[in-house]
């Protein structure tokens, strides 16, 4: 079985580009095709209309950044950096001035003649960054480059990173098995699965209107309701029915986020059901809704002050409006 | 929990006595003004080793083996580097089999090592050249050179090598300016084993040297067959400080620390 299986992919320029999925998806390897290490049984890779498909690695003048940072351990931080510069034969004067450019830019000005393993992790990525950036490479490629990081130091990187990128207007293609940094950095997202691309769209594309049942489930919580569409109304498989846009007659799913659920009074809603269990996570709860049908809903409610938490066992009816839910076709 | 204590700091402090024990007797051999080994000691000479610096034939088959030693470890360092390179990295058939093939010089008595070669030498008409010797210790030293390399080689993370190629470094600069840099250390600790291994070897040698071009151990041994005073422990004490001045001085330079288990 091919690690990755009939591809399409364009990513515009200057764009943060994210291809995202579970490992083993072919993420990796899609990255590792487009910076020569891996070579396309067929088809092509392109940038900027030069096709690169048999143009080796070294020569494609593209940065990359490692999970596994990847320094040379034998060389200082300014040595580091200076490496591909002085691969493109570049001037000395001209190679320091431009690694002082390089490691101000990732915030270690004054860190130049130590070695690799007296940098933190995070100082050490910044490194790797600064080693990618200053060559100017068009395309920047991102291995998963915060992975090893703990979550506080992540989320600044994450902040770091984009607006990075944003400065110097590189077009940044970023592998992450983490949804919540794909949604938070992305232009556009790529999610891969088994091989194949599923969806590529904005973050909120891709939150939103999920196009496939594995999109739904991979990003965030969902709730999907297998059921019938017929006339324009759809009609679960316990027999409810419930709202949703517009769709072609015949067998689907309807797709429903937890948050875009509201709670009201039995009776008022879709569906009376009871609370059968209730995890609160300071900012907001999540209840699980179990129908009178025995159908399961997953239902998040802000946590607007004491004294609003509902009880557990109370009989509560699920209401949504009819654009809140999607409807993807069987996968 | 003290006793068990007490039971594994007498077993290290027996051990460390059983291997630094005869050290210790050489040395006070060496020192000892009587020909013959005594104890207590009388008294401290440097007559044996003034009689040893002054014979020709141990300080001339002192350099021979010094010369013989820098030459394995030179051929054994290319060679052992180069076969653990592609042994762990050429995807070869049968890499472990060949692996194998290269450690069987360990695994052999050295005394057949040195016969087979013997028996070679002769049946292609060749002699004993000062070349076979070095070659017939490469052929013992280069696996330890394998081993070190390889050991180094496992564990070395090739992403780094990879960055490399991105920034832009050929096939060639990155084997100089990463690979090699980093796996140097394997390959010199096995360079340390490839000298004390030639400059140690005495089976190899005995079938390979010729009367007047013969090694320090062979000469300590023909000497030791009709004489056996102070001078042959003085001889063995300037074999052992080389040594050991060998191991520290690459040590200090490359860092044998960095290298991981052999």
């Amino acid at each position: 079985m091919p690690a990755v299986d009939t591809l399409d992919l364009h990513v515009q320029p200057g764009e943060f580009f994210s291809l995202l999925g579970p490992s083993g998806c072919g993420k990796t390897t899609t990255l590792r095709m487009i910076a020569g290490f891996e070579t396309p049984d067929e088809g092509t890779i392109a940038v900027g209309g030069r096709d690169l498909t048999r143009v080796p690695v070294h020569r494609r003048d593209m940065g990359m950044v490692f999970q596994s940072y990847a320094l040379f351990p034998h060389r200082t931080v300014a040595e580091n950096v200076a490496f591909g510069l002085r691969m493109r034969g570049v001037p000395k004067r001209e190679i320091t001035e431009r690694v002082a450019t390089a490691l101000g830019q990732v915030a270690l000005a004054g860190y130049e003649e130590r070695r690799p393993n007296q940098l933190s992790g995070g100082q050490q990525q910044r490194v790797a960054l600064a080693r990618a950036i200053v060559i100017r490479p068009a395309v920047l490629l991102c291995d998963e480059p915060l992975g090893a990081l703990d979550r506080k130091l992540r989320q600044s990187m994450q902040v770091e990173l984009k607006q990075l990128q944003r400065r110097l207007g590189v077009t940044l293609v970023f592998v992450t098995h983490d949804q919540e940094e794909a949604l938070a950095m992305s232009d556009r997202i790529g999610i891969m699965n088994a091989g194949r691309l599923d969806q590529v769209g904005t973050p909120a594309d891709i939150y939103d209107r999920p196009a496939s049942r594995f999109v739904a489930g991979f990003i965030g919580e969902i709730n999907l309701v297998d059921g019938t569409m017929a006339g324009g109304r759809f009609t679960a498989r316990d027999g409810t029915p419930m709202p949703c846009p517009a769709g072609s007659d015949g067998p689907t799913t309807l797709a429903l986020r937890p948050e875009k659920i509201t709670l009201g009074a039995p009776g008022s809603g879709v569906a009376d059901g009871t609370i059968t269990d209730a995890s609160f996570l300071g900012d907001q709860v999540i209840y699980t809704v179990t129908t009178g049908a025995g159908a399961v809903f997953l239902v998040k409610e802000r946590n607007s002050g004491a004294g609003h938490l509902r009880a557990p066992a109370s009989a509560v009816a699920l209401d949504w409006r009819l654009d809140a839910a999607v409807l993807i076709g069987r996968a | 929990m003290s006793a068990a204590r007490s039971v594994y700091l007498t077993a290290n402090v027996a051990i460390l006595i059983f291997l630094i024990a005869p050290l210790a007797v050489i040395a006070i051999f060496a020192l000892n003004p009587t020909p013959y080994i005594q104890f207590p000691p009388v008294g401290v000479t440097w007559r044996w080793f003034q009689k040893f610096w002054a014979s020709p034939e141990f300080t001339n088959s002192l350099v021979l083996s010094l010369e013989v030693a820098f030459a394995v470890v030179v051929l054994s360092m290319a060679i052992g580097g180069a076969a653990a390179i592609g042994l762990e990295r050429g995807r070869l058939p049968g890499a472990r089999l060949v692996t194998a093939l290269f450690l069987t010089p360990l695994m052999l008595p050295a005394i057949l090592t040195g016969l087979a070669m013997f028996q070679l030498l002769l049946s292609f008409g060749i002699g004993r050249p000062v070349w076979a010797l070095v070659l017939g210790h490469t052929v013992v030293a280069v696996p330890y050179v394998i081993r070190t390399t390889l050991a180094v080689l496992s564990e070395f993370d090739r992403r780094v090598e990879e960055a490399a190629a991105v920034l832009g470094a050929t096939p060639t600069r990155v084997f100089a300016e990463v690979t090699l840099p980093l796996i140097r250390p394997g390959v010199f600790a096995g360079g340390v084993f490839a000298f004390i291994t030639s400059f140690d070897q005495f089976p190899i040698s005995l079938f390979l040297v010729t009367p007047g071009h013969e090694t320090l151990p062979v000469v300590m041994f023909n000497y030791m067959k009709f004489d056996l005073d102070g001078t042959i422990a003085a001889a063995s004490m300037v074999s052992i400080l080389l040594a050991v001045g060998v191991v520290f001085i690459i040590d200090r330079l490359v860092g044998l620390r960095a290298t991981v288990a052999i």
